[in-house]
């Protein structure tokens, strides 16, 4: 088993052990951007095959929500996508119609094109897992997010930590502060954008 | 700097008349952030009236380490020894996290020692970190002695990692489908000694403080919750089940090898302090019986063993080699016993693009690790969910109405590690 994997792997791990021989520090160079293309080829050849609504999906469906199926993530679980404007309505279908009872939390996505909110919910009597990803609003250069702290009240300071490094604003949460970062902390540091030479740190490292 | 010359007053805050006659104000008590009770970094600004408490705020974010953003910023071999800082009780958990939220997202395969492997010292490191709190949280109650019997038996098991992992506490031992090294030669007995002798002190433990009045009187009734209490603030682990909800990931949605080895979830009825501890205690039972089926039924058994096998086969195809017999005939290694399923070469690897959340259910409660890959050796996004995080959130719910001495045993029932809620 061992053997015939490695054997597998062997050509290309030559390959690349060649590579950084004969020009170690181009080689580094030259992978950085052959990355990235690849990545950026690969992301839009996967958004137009339609995936197959899941169970809960369905469930939104039915109920005149409009949803976008996502699929499964590698663990299994489901995934679906629900605007702003549907958010709160799907919320509290989730709640009280497929019984996901614990909101396990709250992550936020810089996709640099836009910023999103997953919200990764769990069912105590179906033992199921759900991933709801909302899309932020953004208006004035500001990101937006309806808070579903009607619905799930544990969302609490997990989308206080959103908007502290990633700055969504949810909108209707009842104490939007910084949580982990100094209340006047410059900028919200878990952006793509924010880097190690961001000017704001200079008044940060204060 | 300033031009006006008016220093300002003091505000006069309106005070309230007692039945005496007399005027009362609220007063308000900043706890921590440096603080022995708050087991970490934790400010609580408290307002207290007398004794009673009547607001709480925690304030946290001193040991935020920003291990999100270098998640992004390091390869995802770079990323792996700074998981270990970010809960350094139960390391192995967060670890176990990250590797299995790659290896789902890249199809590697992981051979059923390795599962085996991580499972054992997975547990052992759940009795470790239950054990510190025992001792730390009777500290708490200002009983000192449990603290040095805790550790009596914490320093066996932490001899036992130190030998698998070369650390005591910074382990960085999971690799992507694998592990860094198998077992030493013999360390499955020696790890049945220690743990077959861990039931004979968690007794003596209970003989101390399970009926001591003085325990008794401080925690049975104490910091009581109900089912909604715990799901209003996202509270899991064993906090929600002493509350009677049996909710244990380990049980509802097996991962690793657990749906192979028969144990209980304890619960409890009441929900309070003494509940909490109860589960506690008992779950440490719970982990010593996983750890001993699991110590039967690994593949491989000792390492002598499989070193044996290797040896047998090298010798078999050095033979076959010298006579030039058919190479089919050549006996293999059972993949099940192997440490390292597929070779993946760290230095490069890119998983492929996709995401993942691995649940996993930690001493403290659910731990989550929420993985986006876009096919490049860095991750998109690291998100980790503590367990700590949405636990202690209920703490001013707990406190708020109920008398400041009681403080100390709420916060030390939830088991809360700061550096799990600031990250």
């Amino acid at each position: 088993m061992s053997e015939e994997s490695a054997k597998q792997n062997s050509p290309e791990e030559k390959a690349e052990t060649e590579n950084k021989a004969a020009a170690p520090p181009k080689a580094d160079a030259e992978k950085a951007p052959a990355a990235k293309p690849a990545a950026s080829t690969a992301k839009p050849a996967e958004a137009p095959p339609p995936r197959e609504p899941g169970e809960f999906g369905k469930s939104l469906e039915q109920a005149g929500i409009a949803v976008t199926h996502l699929g499964k993530d590698a663990m299994g679980i489901e995934a679906i996508a629900l605007s702003t404007h549907d958010l709160l309505k799907g919320a509290e279908h989730l709640r009280d119609k497929c019984a996901f009872d614990l909101l396990v939390s709250c992550s936020s996505v810089d996709f640099k094109t836009h910023r999103q909110s997953v919200y990764h919910l769990y069912s105590i009597n179906q033992n199921k897992t759900l991933a709801v990803k909302v899309d932020a609003e953004t208006r004035d250069g500001k990101d937006y997010s309806p808070s579903v702290y009607p619905i799930w009240p544990a969302c609490d300071w997990h989308e206080r930590e959103s908007y502290d490094l990633m700055g969504i604003h949810y909108e209707g949460h009842p104490n939007l502060q910084r949580i982990l970062m100094p209340v006047d902390w410059l900028g919200h540091p878990l952006r793509k954008d924010y880097t190690v030479d961001d000017p704001r740190l200079v008044w940060n490292e204060r | 700097m300033s031009t006006s010359t008016q220093t300002p007053a003091f505000p006069e805050i309106p005070g309230v008349l007692t039945e005496q006659g007399l005027s009362t104000n609220d007063l308000v008590v900043n706890i921590g952030p440096q603080h022995p009770s708050t087991h970490g970094v934790l400010r609580l600004i408290t307002t207290l009236n007398g004794e009673v408490v009547k607001d709480m705020e925690p304030v946290i974010g001193y040991l935020h380490r920003s291990k999100e953003k270098m998640g992004e910023t390091r390869s995802y071999f770079q990323y792996q020894p700074t998981i270990d800082r970010v809960e350094y009780l139960s390391s192995f958990y967060d670890h176990y996290a990250y590797v299995t939220a790659i290896e789902k997202i890249s199809n590697l395969i992981v051979p059923r020692r390795v599962e085996y492997i991580r499972m054992i010292t997975m547990e052992l490191n759940r009795i470790t970190s239950h054990l510190l709190w025992f001792g730390t949280f009777l500290m708490d109650l200002g009983a000192t002695s449990p603290l040095f019997y805790a550790f009596r038996e914490r320093e066996a098991i932490i001899k036992l990692f130190e030998d698998v992992t070369g650390a005591r506490m910074m382990y960085n031992y999971y690799r992507f489908g694998g592990v860094n090294a198998d077992l030493p030669v013999g360390w499955i007995n020696q790890c049945l000694k220690v743990v077959n002798d861990l039931p004979k002190a968690f007794d003596e433990y209970e003989a101390i403080v399970t009926q001591n009045p003085i325990v008794l009187d401080r925690t049975i009734g104490v910091g009581k919750l109900t089912k909604e209490d715990c799901l209003k603030y996202g509270v899991t682990g064993p906090t929600l089940r002493s509350t009677g909800v049996s909710l244990d990931l380990r049980k509802t949605n097996p991962y690793s090898v657990y749906s192979e080895v028969d144990f209980d979830v304890p619960l409890g009825t009441h929900g309070d302090v003494y509940d909490r501890y109860m589960i506690r205690v008992q779950e440490m039972r719970e982990s010593v019986k996983i750890i001993q089926q699991a110590l039967k039924q690994i593949p491989g058994g000792d390492t002598a063993n499989v070193a044996q096998k290797e040896k047998e086969i090298a010798e078999a195809t050095r033979l076959a080699k010298e006579q030039g017999l058919d190479p089919t005939n050549i006996p293999k290694m059972d993949p099940d016993w192997l440490i390292q399923g597929q070779k993946v070469n760290l230095m490069v690897f890119k998983p492929a693009a996709g995401e993942a959340m691995s649940l996993l259910e930690s001493p403290r409660g659910f731990l989550g690790c929420y993985l986006i890959s876009d096919g490049s050796p860095k991750a998109l996004r690291v998100k980790w969910r503590g367990a700590s995080f949405s636990n202690l959130s209920i703490l001013p719910h707990l406190m708020i109405g109920n008398m400041y001495p009681d403080l100390m045993p709420i916060f030390g029932s939830l088991d809360v590690i700061l550096p799990e809620v600031d990250r």
